[in-house]
């Protein structure tokens, strides 16, 4: 008998009287019935340079403040007769052209939050500036919709606020094969084997045998699933080109996970921006790019939609340092294949407006991208993970 | 007392008990023991760093020190000075495992996460740190309106920079919100009134509070209904009229301390004694004599905050890291830094602790640190990380944690133990009845096995 033939009927005969019920529920579940699309949610951390990414090549106002750091109308590629990409934002600018990505500009919230930590809670729970939620707004769509912990993969070894619902997580992992192994330890597995009992109740010691049950579990489905694919694109070779590669081969493998996330460090460019935000840009750009060929090759792009974000953008006028300092309302991407609205969705920043930090005012409120995308993407009721109603806006 | 009401206390009370002081406390009163712990929690000692090299910038302002040093010099001295924040941490984390005063430092280490506050400045934030500890146990109303005062406070609640002109309401949000009455008691307008009762609130170079007359709002404000000059004291003391005050921390303190599930008649008792005087001895004292606080219910419910666990580890086997920044990677990745907490609402604990990566992290950690045990799994990078630095942990695939272990104190501790005396030593909580069957079916090797083994069934999460 094979190996594999051999652990699928033991474990058939002693599911009969072992296998405690609770495990099997989860290995059963099926998400399916939320549809196929997938939602990709990307953090450029550290709060990139929106006015520099996506260039108002023809505002004074614009090189009057960055002496130093301005991209020069000759550097960039012009996209309207307003606005330009920075060139390493080539591969957007190929997608632009395509019809496959939205921009939308000036994104934020009322009373800006200029700390990393603090605004990024508020992206990822979706709270207004002064209330603290401790769930993220994905954490609540897993926990109201998906209702299976892998219904919401981070790709990373720690799980961000973003992923985390009220009694329900997402599952955090860079490798499923690492994850797979950790939680295989023998010495757990013997724990788990001894389960007998459906630990339903809601006291701590029952919610931590539930955890560690739906993390072997979600960790088995997430592995075996994801290995039938292996992606045969070249990625760039830094640790960004891998999430990119992994979350392919997770959609690709057809998983059924629906919303995945993952952050890119290093953009918190206080000082010596020019040069660090060129590498950076690229090293983004052109992994998205092999990523888009990869779900397009495997006919998946149209079942995908991709957002990415900072916590905030930086201030208009550059500091000493030949970098910027934090600011406020900032672009972001949405990429697609179906997008009802590509290009640019509304007016590029108002230069002379400003904040009395001297920062871009928000125009769009970010959590009406978030409404938008759960109600025309995910088809899912906003207000339930909102708590609130906003404005939903046509670009998908 | 009973073996297990003493394990109970010393859990909640401190970070668990070693099998040698039982023996010493079980034949004493409750009483007796309640005594002597509140006693050894009397002396203060403070945490202190030796921060010498850094005087310059407790006396000078930054702009005569770049001109005096040059900035490159300046910045690195700076620079140097905000790791030492890093070495304060190691130092807490240290203080913890010490068997002395544990109730004081349990208290320091419950108020630090009341009064949530972070900052880079290693003077201020380690005078913060004391402040905290020297009045853990004393009354509340002097610790609220000594970290009112205190100048990393100032700074992460925006204190400073409200000025009569333009106030900002930052710190008298966050002070009723978080620090007294919670959310849903105060009126938006209360908060305009009592900020400006701070305004002109700052501090010294080397952190002492300085009221900066000129800044502050001498006039009128209506707050809870009353009018008069106030000042900030005075808004603190009008917020500490208010039951809703002491009941909003004596919540906090029976969730824990006693039980993440509220008893509404244990609250409303330790509520009351509370709200007499503020006096925090009183308020533990009380708690650690009640009846109900012995109560089954009461016993094993809490899950171990990562600070816990770690110690509670050490304790038993004691551990010294070899590298010191190894143990701030157990703390981020089963997040709990201390010193460094992500926001002004503190670690939320609990259940919040538990997901499916930082449990299989905190099962494996006695494994991890005392049995060289690999994991797999890298911290992620911080906000102000270059790219490179943001994923350079990526290279080292295989995490050893590099300890020396002090196995002869276990040996000679718990030499003579049986495998059950083992097993209720370091278990408190209820065990699942399964994995009390496969405890029974394990072959013990020995007690040091058996030690690993039991830190690393989910009960040993509970205290």
């Amino acid at each position: 008998m094979k190996r594999r033939d051999f652990i699928k009927r033991s474990s058939l005969a002693s599911g009969l009287f072992f296998v405690p019920n609770f495990i099997k529920n989860i290995e059963n579940e099926s998400i399916n019935n939320l549809g196929f699309k997938k939602l990709v949610i990307i953090q450029l951390s550290g709060g990139n340079d929106g006015l520099n990414s996506i260039i108002p090549y023809t505002n004074d106002v614009y090189y009057k403040n960055r002496p130093q750091i301005s991209i020069k109308k000759n550097n960039l590629i012009k996209a309207t007769d307003e606005l330009g990409f920075h060139k390493s934002l080539a591969p957007l600018k190929n997608l632009y052209d395509q019809g496959y990505l939205s921009i939308i500009n000036n994104v934020g919230y009322p009373n800006p939050n200029r700390s990393h930590f603090r605004s990024t809670d508020i992206w990822q729970t979706g709270s207004d500036t002064n209330e603290y939620l401790d769930t993220g707004w994905l954490g609540r769509y897993i926990e109201k919709y998906g209702k299976i912990p892998y219904s919401g993969i981070e790709i990373d070894d720690s799980l961000s606020l973003i992923m985390k619902g009220k009694k329900m997580n997402g599952i955090a992992t860079k490798n499923p094969r690492t994850l797979f192994t950790n939680t295989q330890t023998p010495y757990f597995k013997k724990v788990l084997k001894y389960q007998s009992d459906q630990h339903l109740s809601e006291h701590n010691l029952g919610y931590l045998y539930k955890t560690m049950i739906e993390a072997r579990s979600s960790a088995k489905y997430i592995y075996e699933t994801s290995k039938t694919y292996k992606s045969n694109l070249e990625y760039p070779k830094n640790p960004f080109g891998k999430q990119l590669k992994t979350t392919a081969e997770f959609i690709n493998s057809h998983l059924e996970s629906k919303v995945y996330y993952a952050s890119m460090g290093g953009f918190d460019t206080h000082a010596n921006q020019f040069n660090r935000q060129d590498r950076l840009l690229s090293t983004f750009s052109s992994a998205m790019d092999v990523f888009v060929k990869d779900l397009k090759q495997n006919n998946t792009f149209k079942d995908t939609l991709i957002l990415v974000f900072s916590e905030f953008g930086r201030r208009v006028q550059q500091n000493g340092a030949g970098g910027t300092d934090h600011g406020a309302a900032n672009n972001v991407y949405i990429i697609g294949e179906n997008l009802k609205k590509n290009g640019f969705y509304n007016n590029a920043p108002d230069l002379l407006s400003l904040d009395k930090n001297g920062d871009l005012i928000h125009t769009v409120d970010f959590r009406s991208i978030y409404a938008s995308i759960l109600d025309k993407w995910l088809e899912v009721d906003d207000v339930s993970i909102l708590n609130k109603t906003f404005r939903k806006l046509d670009f998908i | 007392m009973k073996q297990r009401h003493i394990q109970h206390l010393y859990w909640r009370a401190g970070f668990g008990i070693g099998v040698k002081k039982i023996d010493q406390l079980k034949s004493k009163s409750k009483n007796e023991i309640i005594k002597d712990l509140f006693h050894d929690a009397s002396k203060v000692n403070l945490l202190q760093l030796d921060l010498s090299e850094f005087d310059l910038i407790k006396n000078k302002s930054s702009k005569a020190l770049k001109i005096e040093m040059g900035e490159e010099a300046y910045r690195k001295l700076r620079q140097k000075s905000q790791r030492k924040v890093r070495d304060l941490n190691y130092a807490w984390l240290e203080r913890l495992t010490e068997p002395s005063s544990v109730l004081r430092e349990k208290m320091t280490l419950f108020w630090s996460n009341v009064f949530v506050c972070r900052d880079n400045h290693i003077f201020h934030i380690q005078h913060f740190n004391n402040t905290l500890r020297k009045n853990s146990l004393g009354n509340f109303r002097v610790l609220v309106k000594t970290i009112a005062k205190e100048a990393s406070m100032s700074k992460y609640l925006n204190n400073r920079q409200n000025r009569k002109k333009s106030p900002n309401e930052n710190f008298a949000r966050e002070l009723m919100e978080l620090f007294t009455l919670g959310i849903g008691n105060y009126t938006e307008q209360d908060i305009k009134e009592a900020a400006r009762a701070f305004t002109g609130w700052s501090f010294k170079l080397n952190g002492d509070f300085v009221l900066r007359e000129k800044q502050h709002d001498a006039g009128v404000k209506t707050f809870f209904d009353k009018s008069g000059y106030f000042g900030g004291d005075d808004i603190i003391d009008l917020i500490l009229e208010k039951k809703q005050c002491a009941r909003f921390i004596c919540d906090k303190v029976y969730r824990y301390f006693v039980n993440p599930i509220v008893d509404q008649r244990h609250l409303d008792e330790i509520t009351t004694i509370f709200f007499k005087d503020y006096d925090i001895n009183n308020l533990m004292l009380y708690i650690f004599n009640a009846k109900w606080f012995y109560n089954d219910e009461n016993i094993g419910v809490k899950i171990k905050s990562p600070v816990e666990l770690l110690v509670g580890i050490r304790r038993v086997v004691p551990v010294t890291f070899t590298k010191k920044n190894q143990l701030n990677y157990l703390q981020k990745m089963m997040g709990q830094v201390l010193l460094y907490p992500e926001n002004v609402s503190g670690w939320k604990g609990g259940k919040n602790w538990i997901d499916s990566n930082t449990l299989m992290f905190r099962m494996k950690l006695a494994s991890l640190i005392l049995n060289d045990a690999v994991i797999n799994l890298e911290e992620k990078g911080a906000f102000e990380d270059s790219f490179n630095k943001y994923y350079n942990k990526e290279r080292k695939k295989n995490k050893y944690i590099k300890t020396i272990k002090n196995w002869d104190f276990f040996t000679k501790n718990h030499l003579n133990l049986k495998p059950n005396e083992l097993r209720d030593l370091l278990i408190v909580s209820k065990l699942d009845k399964d994995t009390a069957v496969l405890l029974e079916e394990l072959r013990v090797a020995s007690n040091k096995d058996y030690c690993i083994q039991l830190m690393s069934i989910p009960e040993y999460q509970l205290c």
